[in-house]
């Protein structure tokens, strides 16, 4: 039964069911994909591409475990899960072994974009709102932290840590509203 | 990848205010996207790192071509004065030699005997021979940011100077006994990086040997400290510590980087005794260390041709700078200097990783005489020997002991040019080019071996030449420095070549890591990286990356807008019917074709482009947004700003040159003369009247003298999006006071209880300087004048806990 708060918390949209396996989609095929970014787009996906691209003979070429790297720089935020379906699930050690083009990328790019829920600044402060138990805005920062490292897809300490950093007051609270707007600057 | 099972989904119930408990999968949703929106912050970090990474590489390799531009002026003005026009004097001053011969004459004129020491002198006070306590304490004294008395910097550098002599060319260690040796890369003055290696590592020892990769100088603003540190540990511990020499050690190029300028400063009575015995020094470095016959160490790399056997061989103290070979070539004087617009037209296309991208770099241009280092300084010693025969004649000149080749080239010169002299000469060309191969080189991808264009001497090289050099020679190795790498170290050729570069923060604070490694006896490296951040104390890494990216993009919009006139001529092109407005990609393009800085443009274009209507961008009014000129140079017409601000290190290396009693003043004369003659090197007018203009523009001390820092000041651009932020004057001020190595600028964040370090630029806290030992000193105070003042004035001296670091052990690969 849903608690009640001060406000309906949004529930997050239908294609992000808990797990962060969606045992039922069938299986990627980066052909049935189509593009249709415009030229300018694709000028720019190519630009970042190159700035990922770390062959020392810089052949346009980067590893499957840049992909998702690559497809967040450029805007979007899937979960792990997704960047992994899109892969077509490659196996744990090929992903710093294996690479793709820029040609392969696109249709991966093109699929996460068209992915309907991207969330939003709500949703993403609503995702916080869970945590602020007081409902004043604020969360415990030691709270969060023990959440992002051993739920959903889990962060690793030091990644917490760089998210976190600076981030909480003297009473280890973050206020997430600032929180959330100083994650979507940059 | 599930989140764990029932046990955790217990212990991670949630509640809400009302005390009901949160459904798990409410809370999985929440988590699972934060931890989205965190990985998208986290990876538009990343690119930001690596854009401004690439910026500052492309930055190097642009001032590298400066340094290019310097070779080509001064092989310009070898070849176009003619006697006795009042140029050959500016000429012949920038490559007079000085008096003084032998080597007993020498010890003479760097005696140190009838200095004195004051009383309130405070620093260390050295007694040779030397012992580790006093090493010890030279350490803390730096670190205590003391200045050693010169008197003992000339003991120091003599004694160090008669035990280099006898040092052959290649080092030979050996890790028996299980003892591990340390191996440092490039340190470029940062003292910190090496004040943090000693903390992690342990200074040098009987039982902890080290060697250093050479560049200990140059750029950063401890070189001189650095060099007493390794020359004191040399003195102390001559079987357990190396040196290898760097291409940096090397007085000429010593003017350009900033290491002159250094000893000129602190030491004002004694620097140019100083810095003479340190060219002396320089040439007497090693060359290259061998380590159980198996791994190489070598400042720059290696080319086709290199034989340690004849590197054994060679006099290397004869190699006294890269611009000046001992010996003449033969007359065949064909003419290598092309003008300076074709030469400047052959940059390299680079790749932004600092190897070479294309399989055929030079294309077409393989048919244009390539200029190197080895061309330009037999070209000067050429010329040099005609100076010899006039002086010679004219019974002024007297030959350095050095030399003695010049003795004989001028006998060779006044009766005709002698068959032996040739084969002499090919001898120590040779040698010259495997001198210049070990100390300039790089590596590359692709097979083969070409010069080395880019820094202008050495080479080049690829796997196929590092097989073969380690097969011929029987190793298995090479170690080497030269290149910066963001992680402090890079393998490349299979793993058989190691760049090790040990200068943290290099270009900007931020940057890269340092690192240093381990060599056991089963030569298995092992890794320590580190970042020496007191200036960064309280700063995220993002924050971090944000610093840095500024820092990035405010030389990249300086080179934008000094190019301006060009940029504007590529977009008129583009925009043929003049509506002032290009797409995007058009601007990109022409970016491109015009700085040749192989940046990823589109990437970059929110950072450098403040709107775009329409995906089209209002050109004219970028040009405006760039920045702004300083008001002292608003009268000077654009293309003459935009040139003498490209050429200005070129400029000011003449300077520095011409300035020959280091007062920091040149004539107005001299000053004429060089700008005459490097636009007319250039092919552009600049009329008496310019000149004088921009003399005016530059306070002059009205004795027809100028200050050399001051007219270079005049070029330093406000960036104009600062301004506009509303900062403070002051801190206006102290941007524009920004050298070369940055100054602990801190953000407007709030920071933490901790003090960052204290960093006087300049001024040594005690109160010693070599000046006049009858003079009291000045109070600290006033010589902090020139360091920024709110700085000095908030930060408590905190000391030694100030090199917090980050270091991350790697294990052996």
């Amino acid at each position: 039964m849903a608690p009640k708060k001060k406000e309906e918390p949004k529930p997050v949209a239908a294609p992000k069911p808990p797990e962060p396996e969606p045992p039922k989609e069938p299986e990627f095929n980066p052909a049935e994909v189509k593009i249709e970014f415009t030229a300018e787009q694709i000028e720019d996906f190519k630009d970042a591409f190159q700035l990922f691209d770390r062959t020392p003979t810089n052949e346009m070429k980067i590893t499957y475990a840049q992909c998702g790297d690559l497809i967040r720089a450029l805007g979007q935020n899937p979960t792990n899960a997704e960047v992994m379906h899109v892969l077509g699930k490659p196996k744990a050690e090929e992903m710093q072994v294996k690479m793709l083009d820029f040609e392969q990328f696109l249709p991966l790019h093109q699929h996460i974009c068209k992915a309907k829920d991207r969330g939003t600044f709500e949703d993403f402060v609503e995702g916080l709102r869970v945590f602020d138990k007081e409902g004043n805005g604020t969360v415990m920062g030691a709270e969060l932290r023990h959440v992002l490292a051993t739920l959903g897809e889990k962060m690793k300490e030091d990644e917490v840590e760089q998210l976190m950093a600076g981030q909480e007051d003297a009473n280890g609270c973050i206020n997430y509203e600032a929180f959330v707007k100083h994650i979507m600057a940059g | 990848m599930g989140c764990g099972v029932t046990k955790t989904s217990e212990f991670n119930r949630k509640f809400d205010k009302d005390g009901n408990v949160i459904p798990a999968a409410i809370t999985m949703k929440a988590a699972v996207l934060i931890q989205r929106w965190y990985r998208q912050y986290a990876a538009r970090m990343e690119v930001r790192r690596r854009y401004t990474w690439n910026i500052f590489q492309s930055m190097e390799y642009a001032d590298l071509q400066d340094q290019i531009k310097l070779y080509n002026f001064l092989g310009y003005l070898m070849d176009n004065f003619t006697p006795p026009s009042s140029e050959r004097n500016l000429i012949s001053h920038i490559f007079r030699e000085n008096e003084v011969c032998r080597d007993a004459e020498w010890e003479r004129y760097f005696s140190y005997t009838n200095i004195d020491v004051p009383d309130i002198y405070s620093g260390p006070r050295l007694t040779f021979p030397l012992d580790m306590d006093q090493a010890a304490d030279l350490v803390e004294a730096f670190k205590k940011k003391q200045q050693l008395h010169s008197r003992y910097v000339l003991q120091l550098l003599l004694e160090t100077w008669k035990l280099l002599k006898v040092l052959p060319n290649i080092n030979r260690v050996s890790t028996c006994h299980s003892k591990e040796i340390t191996i440092c890369g490039d340190l470029h003055g940062q003292l910190e990086d090496l004040l943090l290696i000693f903390y992690k590592n342990g200074m040098p020892s009987l039982e902890k040997p080290y060697v250093f990769n050479g560049d200990y100088v140059d750029r950063g603003k401890d070189s001189i400290e650095i060099l007493l540190i390794l020359f004191a540990f040399l003195l102390v511990f001559p079987g357990d510590v190396y040196l290898n020499r760097g291409n940096h050690e090397d007085h000429i190029i010593n003017l350009r980087y900033g290491f002159t300028k250094e000893v000129l400063n602190k030491y004002k009575l004694h620097g140019k005794r100083i810095l003479k015995l340190l060219q002396k020094i320089f040439s007497w470095l090693p060359l290259v260390t061998v380590i159980d016959q198996r791994v190489l160490i070598v400042h720059g790399g290696i080319s086709d041709t290199t034989n340690l056997a004849l590197i054994a061989r060679v006099d290397r103290h004869r190699y006294v700078s890269a611009l000046r070979p001992p010996k003449k070539k033969t007359p065949s004087r064909t003419n290598v200097y092309a003008d300076s617009e074709r030469y400047d037209e052959m940059i390299i296309c680079k790749n932004r990783r600092g190897s070479l991208t294309f399989p055929k770099p030079f294309g077409a241009r393989e048919s244009f005489q390539r200029r190197s280092l080895q061309d330009f300084s037999r070209a000067v010693a050429r010329t040099l020997e005609e100076e010899f025969e006039v002086r010679r004649r004219q019974g002024e000149f007297s030959l350095s002991s050095f030399s003695k080749s010049h003795r004989i080239l001028s006998s060779a010169v006044s009766s005709d040019s002698e068959p032996e002299s040739s084969e002499f000469t090919d001898t120590s060309n040779e040698e010259w080019k495997q001198i210049l191969d070990l100390l300039w080189s790089d590596p590359m991808s692709h097979d083969g071996c070409i010069p080395n264009e880019v820094r202008g001497g050495g080479c080049y090289w690829g796997p196929d030449v590092t097989e073969g050099f380690l097969n011929r020679h029987n190793l298995q190795l090479i170690i080497r420095s030269h290149e910066c790498k963001q992680d402090g170290y890079e393998f490349c050729h299979n793993r058989k070549v190691l760049t090790l570069f040990s200068a943290s923060n290099y270009y900007e604070v931020g940057s890269n890591r340092g690192a240093f490694v381990r060599l056991g006896p089963d030569l298995v490296p092992y890794f320590v990286q580190y970042q020496a951040t007191s200036m960064t104390r309280g700063l995220s890494f993002p924050q971090n990356v944000k610093r840095t990216e500024h820092t990035a993009l405010k030389v990249l919009r300086e080179q934008l807008f000094v190019h301006k006139s060009d940029l504007l001529s590529a977009f008129q092109e583009i925009d043929k019917e003049n509506t002032g407005l290009i797409c995007l990609n058009e601007w990109a393009s022409a970016i491109e074709r015009v700085l040749h800085l192989d940046l990823p443009w589109r990437v970059l274009h929110p950072q450098l482009v403040s709107s775009t209507t329409d995906g089209r961008l209002d050109y004219h009014g970028w040009f405006r947004d760039l920045a702004l000129k300083k008001p002292s140079s608003e009268h000077i017409e654009q293309t003459m700003l935009e040139t003498l601000y490209r050429h200005r290190s070129t400029l000011e290396t003449i300077f520095r040159i011409v300035d020959t009693d280091n007062s920091g003043l040149i004539t107005f004369e001299d000053f004429r003369q060089t700008l005459k003659l490097l636009s007319a090197y250039l092919k552009m007018e600049i009329s008496d009247e310019v000149i004088n203009k921009l003399v005016i523009s530059t306070d002059t001390n009205n004795d027809g003298s100028i200050d050399i820092d001051e007219f270079m000041e005049a070029f330093r651009l406000v960036d104009k999006s600062r301004l506009e932020r509303g900062k403070s004057l002051l801190k206006l001020m102290q941007d524009n006071q920004e050298t070369e190595s940055p100054q602990p600028v801190y953000s407007t964040a709030p920071q933490t209880s901790q003090c960052p370090a204290s960093q006087p630029a300049d001024p040594p806290a005690s109160n010693t300087t070599d000046s006049a030992c009858s003079q009291t000193a000045n109070p600290p105070a006033l010589q902090t004048a020139d360091s920024p003042g709110s700085l000095a004035e908030d930060c408590p001296a905190s000391q030694t806990e100030d090199l917090c670091h980050i270091s991350v052990v790697v294990p052996p690969q």
